[in-house]
């Protein structure tokens, strides 16, 4: 069971009660989730799981211990409170300590409706079935997986402060390959508001990629044009890649540092329509409106029309340098001018690669941050605005920050609000993207 | 009984932790608290279960403690310690899972989330097209403790922060170091589970995951480089810390940190690879252990991990590797991450070859998976992560065995014309069927006519899984052979973390590609 705001308060109160130490942050984390996995054209697993933890930080003559348990009674929550302040006696001192903070004023977050926690049994596994359904029919195998979760977070501090919010969240992801492995295709969306999400669409795109995947030829690898999905924006530009950390690029390790102690504040880094965002209250998006210790987000452009306007600061370097914090996240991708469809982009392609999702992800030079991973469930090499031929995968090793700068990008898409699909159903709101040059750096056998 | 150990082990190290007396105790207290009902607890799950129509069911009572220690440079940044408990439910009706788990662990709470997860298989059942079929199994009663000396949860917390900060400051003795950030991380896992084919098994696992990163920046030039330490996690208690030259690798890390900097920057092109355990597990973990789990092949996690070149046919006929390479995998080694007694099947943990002489002979199979391919019996590869998880096939510890001679690493170096020496794992990344892989590393040194030369930097080695095997022309002896792993390996939807190590010798693959990976920004 969720917990109420009226039971959040309590529990704060609770173990706020128990402390001793000379300054405490208390935070609550209650979930619901529940899932239904498919895969082979068969249920595979299907769960539910409830609970709650409770995490304790607090200081003692500026000393920190944190604790945490999942077990909320009395004598639970006692002891996690003092085990917390055991171990901030037998700390150093935290010399970024700051008090915690006094009563903040939030603006009410948006990501919930009760229809998304009142999905009910029967009717998922039918419209599960339905994907099933359709991956047989048209002689595809469909693997997939349908996700509800419901969150409610609480924190509250010993200066005063408290904050309770919820977010519910539902999704559903699928990959049908055909029964040779030639072909495979990927689709997913998620929304806070089960209304919203067409689980059909899912099904549908994931099929028709599969299908039209198949007898994909090899290309070599090099320098190609390419058109990203906004999947394959959202998986590229959520894989960590690029921090926009203040901290880091003040320390000189980081792409936004500059020799001499300098950061890249100020310089025309990107292409001049791109825009990079955080808001939690844009409509599409709806996320969490404040961090664990109760620190509300502000919505912050980092990129204004391809100039980095700001990083992103944590209390401690906020108060250090002079800044205001950033609190929690929420990634926007937006061009200062209309976004043009994916249909137009490839409409409007001399040549270029589409491209409709990337893999396994991972950072290879920070200093400029490169990355390297694959591409996967679908490639389509297009000429003169037509889609010719799908296409083998490839290995990619590129920079994000050159990738998006003067001179590479050639079109912006509408945003959309997708998830990586490799990092859950954290959402973001981002473009496709036609950009000029893309590094393949080898074919890979993978489909 | 693995509790009354426990219970001993608390009472004897309160005199010497300088953690109140009280917080063992009571931790003891409140483990023992559950002991006495665990398993009346276990009936009400079991009972409900069969009451309400389920043909099989388990569940588990576990408890997970974790103790994180975080620095940088000279201060602290966190202490942490956290209790997770709680139970979940695993139930077959009409050949359809169900699950469901919760934090509250009562006899009444038990009952009522068994339903939920009766009712959950029961409206999948309706839609199910494959009913799962179980390979069976001895009912088990056991009680097992994994191979640690020293539990780290006994051990004071202050010796383990001036452990941490010990390292940061041998580090930042050198000069040129600019950063340091350290680590440690200790998990005791408290696992019962009972099912419903009579299996009782209590086990009780220690791991341990110290590390460091040092960082060396130039501002004047605006470049900075970082060196990880190599050592890996281990299913180890704080003898891990004891026992290993922690200090020693800070301070070549430093040096090592500063040296890149200069480094010559890597000449692209095919080079022999000498590859030192240290860097060589994570190749394993990517290229053979995923590649051998038969739920990939069967594409079950094609929508998120992905499938594997190993198709169901391959098994017996695939040459994976030159005929030098043996892997196997195994759940019985000791200090290795993945080890337990029994899987969260209560089927007995096993060691099996994976790839004999070369070539592909076996999968990872646990007992849902095993009858897809004929098989009566699984090899025991079933975990949760938690108590909240549902059980599914996770890696067992997979490792490319040693040579038969003793050879050591200047030979295969001596046995190279022109190659690279790598240690510690760096950048990962392979394909979703597990061909197309590309591994950085955290040193990389030019082997120039059999000899060891100068420093190289912006290495990463790229190749196809087969390919690279099959160009192993050296395997190195036992006395090369090391343990390491992950604590984070992730599979699965909804996501989990698996635990698990790969032991191997240091080994030499001919003419691999390898990229320079440095961008200029300018």
């Amino acid at each position: 069971m969720l917990l109420t705001e009226a039971d959040a308060r309590a529990v704060t109160a609770k173990l706020l009660g128990f402390v001793k130490a000379d300054d405490a942050v208390v935070f609550i984390q209650s979930e619901d989730h529940s899932h239904l996995r498919f895969a082979a054209n068969t249920f595979l697993t299907s769960g539910r799981r409830e609970g709650t933890t409770a995490r304790v930080t607090v200081w003692i003559e500026k000393r920190r211990g944190t604790a945490s348990t999942t077990d909320l009674r009395d004598a639970a929550l006692k002891q996690t409170v003092e085990d917390a302040q055991t171990f901030a006696k037998l700390a150093p001192v935290d010399v970024e300590y700051l008090p915690s903070l006094p009563q903040q004023i939030y603006k009410p977050s948006l990501g919930w409706t009760d229809a998304t926690a009142r999905i009910d049994l029967p009717a998922r596994a039918r419209q599960i079935s339905d994907a099933i359904a359709q991956s047989q029919k048209a002689k595809v195998i469909g693997a997939g997986f349908h996700q509800t979760g419901l969150l409610a977070n609480a924190s509250a501090t010993a200066h005063g402060n408290f904050h309770y919010e919820r977010r519910s969240i539902v999704s559903l992801g699928m990959t049908a390959r055909t029964p040779d492995g030639g072909g495979s295709g990927y689709f997913a969306r998620n929304h806070y508001d089960v209304a919203q999400l067409d689980t059909g669409r899912v099904a549908r795109e994931s099929i028709r990629r599969a299908s039209e995947s198949l007898g994909a030829r090899m290309l070599p690898a090099g320098s190609y044009p390419v058109i990203l999905e906004a999947q394959a924006v959202a998986d590229l530009l959520d894989s960590g890649g690029m921090s926009f950390d203040a901290r880091n690029a003040d320390e000189g390790r980081s792409v936004f540092s500059l020799p001499g102690g300098a950061t890249r504040v100020g310089t025309q880094l990107f292409d001049p329509r791109i825009n990079i965002a955080g808001d939690p209250w844009r409509p599409q998006l709806a996320t969490f409106v404040a961090s664990d210790d109760g620190l509300p987000a502000q919505p912050m452009h980092l990129v204004r029309n391809g100039v980095v306007e700001s990083l992103r600061y944590s209390r401690y370097w906020a108060q250090q340098k002079n800044k205001q914090p950033s609190g929690p996240f929420a990634l926007i991708m937006e061009p200062s001018t209309p976004g043009v469809s994916l249909e137009e982009m490839i409409k409007t392609a001399k040549r270029a690669l589409l491209v409709s999702r990337f893999f396994y992800i991972r950072n290879v030079d920070p200093r400029s941050a490169s990355v390297t991973g694959l591409t996967r469930d679908g490639v389509w090499y297009i000429e003169n605005g037509e889609i010719k031929y799908p296409v083998r995968n490839f290995r990619f090793n590129q920079s994000i920050v050159l990738m998006l700068g003067p001179g590479n990008v050639d079109a912006i898409g509408v945003p959309e609000r997708v998830a990586s699909s490799e990092g859950g159903v954290q959402p973001v709101l981002v473009p496709a993207l036609r950009l000029n040059a893309f590094n393949f750096t080898s074919q890979s056998d993978a489909i | 009984m693995i509790r009354r150990e426990f219970l001993k082990a608390a009472s004897n190290a309160v005199g010497a932790v300088a953690l109140a007396p009280w917080m063992l105790e009571r931790e003891a207290a409140a483990a023992a608290e559950v002991d006495a009902v665990k398993s009346a607890l276990a009936e009400a799950a079991l009972t409900r279960a069969k009451v309400l129509g389920a043909m099989y069911a388990d569940i588990r009572i576990n408890r997970y403690r974790s103790e994180a220690i975080f620095t940088r440079e000279r201060q602290v940044q966190n202490v942490a310690r956290n209790q997770d408990f709680g139970f979940g439910v695993r139930v077959l009706v009409n050949g359809t899972w169900g699950f469901a788990a919760s934090s509250i662990v009562t006899a009444d709470e038990i009952r009522r989330v068994t339903a939920v997860a009766v009712d959950i298989a029961r409206a999948n059942a309706m839609f199910q097209r494959k009913r799962v079929k179980l390979a069976p199994v001895e009912p088990a009663v056991a009680s097992w403790k994994s191979a640690f000396e020293k539990d780290p949860f006994d051990v004071p917390l202050d010796t383990k922060i001036q452990f941490l900060l010990a390292l940061n400051d041998t580090a930042l003795k050198t000069s040129g170091v600019s950063f340091v950030n350290s680590s440690m991380r200790w998990v005791n896992e408290q696992r019962f589970l009972a099912t419903s084919d009579g299996s009782r098994i209590e086990q009780y696992l220690i791991r341990g995951d110290p590390q460091f990163t040092v960082t060396a920046v130039s501002r004047e030039t605006g470049d900075f480089q970082t060196r990880r330490s190599l050592r890996g996690p281990q299913a180890r208690g704080y003898e891990y810390i004891e026992k290993f030259p922690w200090q020693g690798d800070a301070q070549q890390a430093a040096e090592e940190a500063v040296a890149k900097l200069k480094a010559k920057s890597v000449e692209p092109g095919r080079y022999d690879l000498v590859i030192h355990p240290t860097n060589l597990w994570l190749t394993i973990h990517e290229s053979a252990g995923h590649s051998t789990e038969l739920d990939r092949a069967l594409w079950w996690e094609a929508d998120y991990a992905g499938t594997s070149f190993l198709t169901p046919d391959k098994a017996g006929k695939l040459r994976f590797g030159s005929p030098l390479v043996n892997i196997v995998a195994d759940r019985v080694q000791s200090t290795a991450l993945a080890t337990v007694a029994y899987d969260d099947d209560g089927v007995p943990a096993q060691r099996w070859y994976l790839v004999k002489d070369g070539i592909f002979v076996d999968w990872q199979t646990s007992r849902e998976l095993a009858p897809l391919i004929n098989r009566e019996k699984s090899y025991g590869c079933t975990n949760a992560d938690s108590w909240r998880s549902v059980p599914f096939a996770r890696m067992p510890n997979v490792s490319l065995e040693p040579g038969a001679q003793d050879t050591p690493l200047d030979e295969l170096v001596a046995g190279v014309e022109k190659g690279i020496l790598i240690y510690g794992d760096g950048s990962w990344s392979i394909d979703q069927q597990r061909y197309n892989f590309q591994f950085g590393g955290q040193t990389f040194w030019e082997i120039s006519k059999g000899k060891v030369a100068g420093m190289l930097r912006d290495v990463a080695y790229q190749s196809r899984s087969t390919d690279f095997w099959g160009a192993c022309d050296g395997v190195g002896g036992r006395s090369t052979y090391e343990l390491n792993g992950s604590f984070v390996d992730g599979k699965g939807e909804p996501g989990q973390v698996g635990v698990v190590s790969h032991g191997a010798p240091v080994a030499r693959f001919r003419q691999i590609n390898v990229l320079n990976t440095s961008v200029s920004m300018t």
